[in-house]
């Protein structure tokens, strides 16, 4: 096994579940590494909670294997050893809902006692757990009444009870208010810190981009696009050119690029932005610059290059892929809100 | 550095010892960590049961004494005096086997609280620790409400029939049935108070009218498959009737009316054997729909 592979905690292996002819998730593959945070984005029933639900084996796979890493080896899930793998991972599936006349240390002992955790300290680390997530005034008062926030909270603190590696939350922002959703992100980035490797699911791209190290596109039980959240905007702008020059390898890349940027991105039409740089894709051997389509400014940048006395064997607009027309075309209304703009304003 | 192997070696195998022992540990430890939660849970719908049955053993009393203040006769043998007792034991068995039971199954996906629940524990033992937290509640319920009819009993004759502990028996088991049936009735239903009104509506009125429907039909066939049947034995076991059935006849006082035979109580071995039968055919049942029962709100 090489190293690169001893970093992946759990794998989906051609994932798929159909209820009756319905497809709800189809054939995902997908990696999480140790330590990142991944999200897992995609509009109402796209088939994120259905994934994370095979993932619990709440339901079984009609097709495809879930890999999970526990005591060092990456295991398959299965029936037999699903009770000691997955205390390697903790899950928040859907909304949590209590039992209203318990209280958070009642449900949270529960909890960590059905999961393994060491008898004895059951006590300290719940105190701990609801510590973390600044409750401590509240452990001995029943759930009925506790905030929506509150709520989700527990939920979480639920999850990570039995203090296992990895987290797997499912829409934990969604339904709060934007103070309750910052209280949720700060904890998931708390958790980061800790070293936890999380899962994340949402239907909203700002909230999957303030924590996500890497974000997965789940699409009519499809997953579209697997990458990191600069990638994601880079290849989601309107349009990119691409672009090989002859000698660019007599050059330091850094600065190539360096003076590159310099020259044509006045010219993109996109203002300035860390997203709308210019990169070197190595498989192609191609500069990508981002641009927004219009041909003056293309015929500006190719003119721009000319002048400036590089050699340029190649230029060219290719056409959208899947990812960008997704993006670019937002006729979909459940993609309209998705990737809404607007940024709630979050108190800091 | 030899040791230093010898130490990891350890590690591994006891790595390895524990993952197998996790299975037989795990699943004693969490029926035993659901039975405990389960108890403090249901702790406060005990106490208002503990009251309900207090209070009806009370009104009981107050009757028993009533009676005797307006000059009847004490009965000759405690076996009456005691059998005065169980007038209302069935609906209170129905009750509050209904309350304890009716949200077995029925509450964690009407509150979704199962969503929190079923990635931490499987079906089958929560379900086996709900079972036996919430029926050991009952026989709490059940052995309170003969330990004060006993009292009473010998505090008025100085003795108590052989068969009080019998009938008790049977009252545990016929609870237990009455259980399952509740447990089946909240594997099917939405929410918690549908489970429990239905199974109530069903003990108190469809079997019974479905027993009058048998006995003015004159089919004469015991009513076995009747779970509310079996109730008959709990009081009728502290003395058993011979024969089994009564032939009884409605109408104007000595007109020529029809006779009917109504079956008192089901003997011995039918009891056990029905009884069984019903709990089996109706948990088995429950289970495999609660295995295969989502929550769908979406
Ligand atoms: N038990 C089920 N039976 C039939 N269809 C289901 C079931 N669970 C989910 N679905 C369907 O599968 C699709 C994906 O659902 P879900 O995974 O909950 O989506 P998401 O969590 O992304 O909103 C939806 O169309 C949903 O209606
Ligand atoms: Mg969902």
């Amino acid at each position: 096994m090489n190293e690169n592979n001893d970093d992946i905690l759990i794998q989906l292996k051609g994932l798929t579940k159909r209820f009756g002819n319905f497809y709800a998730v189809s054939n995902i593959d997908l990696e999480i590494k140790r330590g990142e945070i991944v999200g897992f984005l995609g509009p109402n029933g796209a088939g994120k909670t259905t994934t994370m639900k095979m993932m619990a084996y709440l339901l079984r796979p009609t097709a495809g294997e879930i890999w999970i890493r526990n005591n060092g080896d990456l295991t398959r899930l299965s029936s037999k050893n699903r009770d000691y793998l997955l205390d390697n991972i903790g899950f928040m599936i859907e909304i949590p809902t209590f039992y209203g006349d318990m209280t958070p240390r009642q449900i949270l002992s529960y909890f960590a006692n059905l999961k393994g955790y060491p008898r004895k300290k059951v006590k300290i680390r719940v105190e701990e757990v609801v510590r973390l997530f600044g409750l401590s005034e509240w452990i001995d008062t029943k759930i009925k009444k506790f905030s929506k926030g509150m709520k989700q909270k527990i939920g979480i603190g639920s999850a990570i009870i039995h203090d296992p590696e990895i987290i797997v939350l499912d829409e934990p922002q969604t339904g709060l208010d934007p103070k309750a959703r910052k209280d949720v992100r700060d904890l998931i980035l708390k958790l980061k810190q800790m070293e936890k490797t999380i899962f994340l699911s949402s239907h909203l791209l700002y909230e999957i981009s303030e924590v996500a190290d890497r974000i997965a596109i789940i699409h009519k039980s499809k997953l579209i696009a697997y990458d990191t959240l600069d990638n994601l905007e880079l290849k989601s702008r309107k349009s990119l050119i691409n672009f090989e020059l002859i000698d660019y390898s007599k050059h330091n890349l850094t600065d190539l690029i360096e003076r590159l940027n310099k020259i044509i991105l006045p010219l993109n039409g996109l203002g300035s932005g860390s997203v709308n740089k210019i990169r070197f894709n190595e498989n192609s051997k191609m500069f990508e610059v981002p641009f927004n389509g219009v041909p003056e400014n293309q015929l500006k940048i190719h003119k721009a290059l000319f002048e400036n006395n590089f050699n340029v064997l190649e230029f060219s607009v290719p056409k959208a892929n899947l990812l960008e027309s997704l993006f670019i075309d937002l006729t979909d209304e459940s993609y309209k809100e998705m990737l809404s703009p607007e940024r709630e304003i979050i108190p800091n | 550095m030899s040791t230093e192997l010898k130490q990891e070696q350890l590690e591994i195998e006891k790595i390895i010892k524990e993952k197998q022992t996790i299975g037989i540990n795990r699943y004693i430890t969490q029926i035993t960590d659901t039975i405990n939660f389960e108890i403090k849970r249901t702790w406060k719908t005990f106490i208002i049961m503990l009251f309900v049955y207090l209070g009806i053993f009370l009104l009981s009393l107050l009757l028993a004494e009533l009676r005797e203040a307006a000059g009847v006769e004490l009965p000759e043998e405690s076996i009456d005096y005691l059998g005065d007792y169980f007038g209302f034991f069935g609906i209170l068995i129905i009750i509050s086997t209904a309350t304890f039971g009716g949200g077995i199954i029925a509450e964690d996906f009407q509150k979704q609280t199962g969503n929190l629940l079923f990635p931490k524990i499987s079906k089958s033992r929560l379900l086996i620790g709900r079972i036996i937290s919430r029926y050991a509640l009952n026989v709490i319920l059940i052995a309170f409400y003969y330990l004060m009819v006993g009292i009473i009993t010998f505090y008025k004759y100085q003795e108590l029939p052989d068969t009080y502990i019998i009938s008790m028996g049977w009252a545990l088991f016929y609870t237990f049935m009455v259980f399952t049936i509740v447990i089946f009735m909240s594997s099917i239903n939405k929410s918690k108070s549908a489970a429990i009104i239905i199974s109530i509506l069903l003990f108190l009125i469809a079997f019974n009218i479905i027993d009058s429907i048998l006995m003015f039909t004159r089919t004469g066939i015991e009513p076995i498959f009747l779970p509310t049947y079996y109730e008959n034995i709990i009081q009728a076991s502290l003395d058993m009737p011979d024969p089994r059935f009564e032939t009884v006849s409605f109408g104007r006082p000595g007109g020529n009316n029809p006779e009917f035979k109504r079956w008192l109580t089901p003997s011995i071995p039918g009891a056990i054997i029905g009884m069984s039968l019903i709990s089996f055919l109706t948990l088995t049942a429950a289970y495999l729909l609660y295995k295969t029962r989502q929550s769908k709100n979406e």
